[in-house]
């Protein structure tokens, strides 16, 4: 089962905060040994403020040690640290917290800044104490209070590489305190800010994730990072699915995925898979882009492509029922991959979820493929029993466009699939749709551009007379 | 300097040479080293050219009396000067009878020959003769009464002759002033002036005495040689005529000399060989062989040919040497740029106060001992034993490189420690394991050894990787393409296409590809036809066809990989063309077989064409959509009237081809397997494997293609007999074809059949739909063209509803999915780097561009 763990390979990508909960849904599976997981938590716990839990920790790895004494200094120095940082940043919080001071506020940073300088005599050193205290905050444990703070501090400060790091900070207290609203704007914000910051200035997220000195590096190194921290987001916010889709699903971070961290393909397969409902629902309510339509096919193409270096049943699952129509394979591979889902730390609650529409995605591609299904196969075919599979297929009739043409024999106990060839005309129409209002554009485009082309001529012509 | 004669007195004396001074050094007898004064008396008075006089043979000369040779050195110049001077007067009574017409032009060139004539006099050093100086001071009068006269009557000359005139006028002022003071003596007393000279001649000929003033300090200090060479015999050979006193004295006479017109390049690495022997100091040892090597590489000086492997290998060894001594001891450095130093003082690291530096560059001999290599190799024939014998140098070589890596990695020189890093990449890059290994062990024995080594890193990837990552790092654009082009290569050459592949795409190399120099641009194209023979080992028919096809569709595959010079049938190449086109290309142990890459090419041609053929039914798209080499084979093929059993490798795939068509498998394995040329290959029993494989599906595809509507339905289970493929796979492909709407049909499960579902379209509805696509194509066109002149990410078509966006987004992604195929489509439209290439190759090919284009 380890085998197929994503866990080692993710936490490299997470803050240290961020693999808490990874672990604990270790310790939970019990796909590893409970000490080597309970070792590695209290690693990682030493590197941070929060002693206590370090301690208990370290208790229940050596219960008749006694706590190492460095536990007890830390937390003098945590606390007198606190104490400092409190008083320093509540000098700023008293003003911002002024009702005066916060409906003089605008939007130019730097004009909040002299007129807090000038009123207040608050300078930007004062104000990165915010900062200060909610890092510290942050690594203690304290993450909605660290929230609040860096939220504050990135309101006021005009310093970009620390703003880039408040952001990432408060994206991970975000998440760790499970409000998936704000972290999923948070994420957005920061995925602007990553996408459109020129490469230069990218240090500060450089020193997050490496001491890389190219910018393209560090850039890419962002976006993997953020395509990391993205994961909890994605499964936990209730439209998730669909914006992983959105978002892996576009170039860059496509790119991203395929140069760095091809492993996230298993959750982008798996996103893919789930959002098939979403897709077939969408198309009456909510528009949803064609990219989140296409997704499966998008994956499959990204999967193949990829296979030299990255497996699992998920992607497999994919390949063997779109590339290799091999629906046996597919099958055997969907039972590996519902356990991998069931044991994932991300995909866990979608299990059910994963398994229906897979079974769905295989039914409908033999439905398409065949003429005339024996039901007790298709029923294998599925991992069902022969009663639980006929009532599947009467569901998917029912539900889908296939219904006027597929029909259930239950003498024989096989279903007819009669699709009628698309008519000639249709296809006609089809490919000409498009077509006056892709031309409407062009035709606006060119006189758009020959108005300024006009203008130039127009500009160019008096310095030639004169 | 490269008259037939001439060659046979320089090869004599190199073999002569060990011996001679061996001789010298234990004073056997006096004969020998006449021979060796004769020797260079003889090339002295040869030096000035004189084909007619036929040079007499070493081996005779030695045998003979020892009264005679006193004698006929003398005579033998004499007889050379007296021709001198006949030559000379003949010349002067041309101008004379020139002078009386008035003919400037002729007195001109007349003039400048005289002036050539004394110049070689001064070479062979003797004196003015007198002739010379009466002449000069003759027409300096002459001239300037024409002047005076030409200033009274203006009309009376034409332009040329008035040119020639003011022409004559500064050539007779500067010689004049040349030779001032012999016009001075002259003037003051002609007889006198004129013994002097003959008294000066009929000395021997190595005389020290120089009466005429202007003569310059390079022949007296040749002379200055040859007259120790005669005192020291002379004396009994007690000292060497070389001592370690006199060396920069020596050194500089050589240095002055080097480049000269008539300088003996045999003779002065000669001469540098004996001083290199008596060299004690590693000062003069480093002072000499930098001389040394220079000269060494001198000795061929005209660009076509190679330099002679002896003299090749003479200038490694001492390469090695110079990099062991700089090496041992680092109080002494060479540096292209330094600051001046009296070339005749000794030096050493405590009058210098710590670092003694030297004038040279040991990078640039690296370079050129390895491109003299190159040369050697481009010149020497490749099916011969000579070619094979001179291929073992490299290892030698390599160990040179590997030596001036190490020293420079010592020293921390950046910039030259790249450019040797490269050198040694570029002689590994492409070999298989077993032969560098074979460089490597020879570059381990020895005692300098740079920090990368086979032994340290393992593997040869990992090497080559230690290699182009270090050239990655330094700052050197060129280096790093280079590396890169290389790294990819030799990816592609151990079968890791993947890795390979993603290099060269992240690499964005294609887009820069055109401005770079011929040389990378061929490296280039060598590393994607590898990518391409990769790819196609490893069974990726559609990869290795799509990168393949772009260098085959130019049909000058040979040129573009700089392994043969293309024939043009309409333009002549000049003779520079030919000689840069030559000097490019490769030798012949790096050449990738470009008849292997047909093979390849077209059988993955075959393999993914053929199947699309049979699946187009209008006439109009299969002339579209084929790929045009192939399609131009299939169709010749296809109009030979009767077909003969296969010979060529062509033949064989076409038969082959036409066998896959008709749905005979079976035909078309045997005959592509038979092809001989696949044993090149490594791996090709596995290769053929997966041919057969490959060559069974695309037969259950082409087959079903064609006779599709000949049936209602077909039994899968007789698919899988006929294919002899397992039920599994046939119904695999046969449920890709479906879902892919390549065909119209369906599997009905119960009867284990396909059912066809076949409409047949009446013309009316096949032109609908015709006109439909033609439209829809038009529109795309147009976009692109609006695209194109918007400077392309001009958002001018961003709709409300994003369908462009993402649909672009779409492309960019599927770039890389498809990578190969859009890259080839993407050359195409830019009418190709075949196009961009013959400009580099400095011809131009209308015919290719307007196919492009048309």
């Amino acid at each position: 089962m380890a085998e197929h763990d994503l866990s080692k390979t993710i936490i490299p990508y997470l803050d240290r905060h961020l693999s808490f909960p990874l672990l604990t849904h270790l310790a939970d599976r019990s796909s590893f040994p409970v000490e080597e997981v309970q070792a590695a938590q209290y690693e990682l716990a030493k590197g941070t403020n929060m002693f206590d839990y370090a301690e208990s920790l370290f208790q229940q790895l050596h219960p008749d040690d006694e706590p190492p004494a460095e536990f007890e200094e830390k937390r003098k120095n945590a606390v007198s640290t606190h104490e400092r940082l409190q008083q320093e940043a509540q000098a700023v919080l008293d003003v911002i917290e002024n009702p005066d001071v916060a409906q003089s506020l605008r939007q130019d940073k730097n004009q909040n800044l002299q007129y807090l300088k000038d009123n207040y005599n608050l300078t930007l050193d004062q104000i990165t104490a915010l900062y200060n205290f909610g890092q510290f905050q942050y690594s203690y444990g304290n993450y909605s209070g660290a929230a609040d703070y860096l939220y504050h501090f990135r309101v006021l400060s005009t310093d970009n590489d620390l703003n880039t790091s408040a952001h990432w900070g408060k994206l991970a207290s975000d998440i760790l305190t499970g409000k998936w609203e704000v972290a999923l704007e948070e994420l957005n914000t920061l995925r602007d800010v990553i996408d459109s910051r020129s490469p230069a200035s990218l240090l500060a997220a450089a020193s997050a994730s490496s001491n890389a000195s190219e910018p393209a590096l560090a850039q890419l190194h962002s976006r993997t990072w953020l395509a990391h921290w993205s994961l909890f987001v994605y499964f936990n916010h209730p439209q998730g699915r669909t914006l992983l889709l959105e978002t892996f699903l576009s170039p860059t971070y496509l790119n991203t995925i395929q140069t760095s961290c091809p492993w996230i393909l298993r959750y982008l397969a798996t996103a893919a898979i789930l959002s098939r409902k979403s897709a077939s629902v969408g198309s009456a309510g909510a528009p949803v882009s064609s990219r989140v339509r296409n997704a499966i096919r998008e994956v499959v193409k990204v999967i193949q492509t990829e296979e030299y270096q990255y497996q699992d049943p998920v992607t497999a699952f994919l390949k063997e029922l779109y590339v290799e129509f091999d629906f046996e394979a597919a099958q055997r591979e969907l039972a590996r991959a519902e356990e991998i889902v069931g044991n994932d730390f991300f995909l866990v609650e979608f299990r059910d979820e994963f398994l229906d529409n897979a079974r769905y995605l295989i039914s409908e591609a033999y439905c398409r493929i065949h003429q005339k299904i024996d039901i007790g196969d298709l029923s294998e075919r599925l991992n069902l029993s022969r009663d639980e599979g006929e009532k599947w297929i009467v569901n998917l009739i029912r539900e889908t466009r296939m219904g006027a043409d597929a029909k259930i024999d239950l003498e024989k106990n096989v279903i007819e699939i009669n699709r009628p060839s698309l008519p000639v005309y249709q296809t006609v129409i089809e490919k000409t749709r498009g077509l006056a209002l892709r031309t409407q554009a062009l035709g606006a485009a060119i006189s758009r551009t020959g108005q300024q082309g006009s203008g130039k001529s127009d500009n160019q012509a008096p310095a030639v007379a004169v | 300097m490269s008259s037939g004669d001439e060659a046979q007195p320089t090869t004599t004396t190199t073999a002569a040479k060990p011996a001679m001074s061996r001789f010298l050094r234990t004073n056997d007898s006096s004969s020998s080293s006449e021979s060796e004064s004769e020797d260079e008396s003889d090339s002295d008075s040869d030096a000035p050219k004189r084909p007619s006089r036929p040079t007499l043979p070493l081996a005779g000369e030695s045998d003979d009396e020892e009264s005679d040779d006193e004698e006929r050195p003398g005579v033998r110049i004499m007889s050379a000067q007296e021709k001198r001077l006949v030559e000379m007067e003949a010349t002067g009574k041309v101008m004379e009878n020139a002078l009386k017409i008035n003919d400037w032009v002729a007195i001109s060139t007349e003039f400048d020959k005289l002036a050539r004539m004394i110049q070689r006099q001064h070479n062979v050093a003797e004196p003015v003769p007198p002739f010379y100086v009466k002449t000069l001071i003759n027409l300096e009068s002459s001239v300037n009464t024409a002047l005076g006269k030409e200033k009274e009557a203006k009309k009376k000359m034409n332009a040329t002759n008035a040119k020639a005139l003011t022409a004559m006028k500064q050539k007779i002022k500067k010689a004049v002033k040349e030779y001032e003071d012999d016009v001075k003596k002259y003037q003051e007393d002609p007889e006198g002036f004129e013994r002097q000279y003959l008294t000066t001649i009929t000395r021997d000929t190595t005389a020290p005495t120089a009466p005429a003033g202007g003569r310059r300090a390079a022949t007296a200090a040749g002379e200055q040689e040859e007259i120790d060479e005669f005192t020291t015999v002379g004396k009994g050979g007690k000292v060497m005529q070389f001592t370690a006193e006199s060396i920069f004295k020596n050194l500089q006479a050589v240095q002055e000399a080097r480049g000269k017109k008539n300088t003996d390049r045999a003779e002065q690495i000669r001469i540098l060989e004996k001083l290199l022997e008596v060299a004690i100091t590693s000062y003069q040892r480093i002072r000499v062989l930098l001389a040394l090597i220079s000269s060494r590489f001198d000795y061929n000086s005209s660009v076509s040919t190679h330099m002679p492997t002896e003299l090749w290998l003479s200038a490694q060894r001492e390469v090695d040497q110079l990099v062991s001594i700089v090496a041992a001891d680092l109080n002494y450095s060479i540096q292209e740029v330094t600051e001046d130093y009296d070339e005749l003082l000794e030096r050493s690291p405590t009058t210098e106060n710590g670092v003694v530096r030297i004038r040279g560059s040991i990078i640039s001999f690296v370079d050129r001992l390895d491109d003299e290599f190159t040369r050697s190799l481009q010149n020497i024939d490749p099916h011969g034993t000579e070619y094979v014998d001179r291929l073992k140098d490299e290892k030698a070589l390599y160990c040179t490189i590997c030596r001036a890596q190490a020293f420079y990695e010592k020293t921390k020189q950046d910039e030259p420690l790249g450019r040797v890093i490269m050198r040694r990449l570029e002689h590994i890059y492409s070999k298989p394991n077993a032969v560098v290994q074979a460089l490597e062990s020879a570059a381990d024995a020895s005692e300098i050894k740079p920090s990368m080594t086979l032994s340290a890193q393992g593997t040869t990837s990992a090497l080559i990787h230690s290699l182009c990552v270090y050239l990655y790092r330094s700052g050197n654009s060129l280096l790093r393409t280079r590396a890169m082009l290389s790294h990819i290569y030799h990816h592609a050459l151990h079968n890791d296409f993947h890795t390979a592949r993603d290099m060269l795409l992240m690499s964005h190399l294609q887009e820069s590809i055109h401005s770079a120099d011929v040389a990378t641009q061929i490296l280039y194209n060598r590393t994607v036809v590898q990518l391409g023979l990769c790819a196609f080992r490893s069974g990726l028919i559609k990869e290795a066809q799509s990168t393949l096809q772009e260098i085959f569709t130019t049909q000058r595959v040979k040129e573009l990989l700089a392994q043969g010079v293309h024939q043009q049938r309409f333009q002549v190449l000049t003779p520079e063309q030919e000689k840069a086109e030559k000097q490019r290309q490769l030798p012949f142990h790096m050449h990738i077989n470009t008849e292997l890459l047909e093979a390849a090419f077209l059988v993955s041609s075959m393999l993914v064409e053929i199947p699309l053929l049979a699946s187009i039914d209008s006439e109009e798209l299969k002339r579209k959509a084929i790929s045009k080499p192939f399609r131009r084979l299939l169709d010749f093929a296809d109009r030979q009237v009767f077909t003969g059993p296969p010979e060529s490798t062509r033949d064989h795939i076409m038969q082959a081809s036409k066998a896959l068509q008709d749905g005979e498998w079976e035909k078309c394995r045997d005959l592509i397997q038979s092809i001989k040329i696949w044993s090149l290959m490594p791996e090709a029993a596995s290769v053929k494997e997966m041919l057969a494989k490959r060559i069974q599906e695309q037969g259950l595809r082409t087959y079903l293609f064609t006779y599709a509507p000949h049936y209602s339905t077909l039994s899968l289970s007789l698919l899988s007999r006929t294919f002899s493929l397992p039920l599994r796979t046939v119904t695999s492909i046969v449920s890709k074809m479906i879902w892919n709407e390549e065909l119209s049909a369906s599997l009905d499960q119960s009867g284990g059949v396909v059912v066809f579902h076949r409409i047949e379209l009446s013309r009316p509805q096949q032109l609908g739909q015709v006109i439909a696509d033609k439209v829809g194509a038009m529109v795309d066109q147009n976009e692109k063209t609006l695209d194109i002149k918007m400077g392309g990410t001009g958002g001018w078509g961003e709709r409300p509803d994003g369908n462009k966006g993402e649909k672009r987004g779409e492309q960019t992604q599927e770039r890389r999915g498809r990578g190969e195929r859009t890259r080839g489509a993407r050359g195409g439209a830019r009418g190709g780097r075949g196009a961009r290439f013959s400009q580099g190759l400095g011809n131009q090919m209308p015919g290719h561009t307007s196919q492009r284009v048309g």
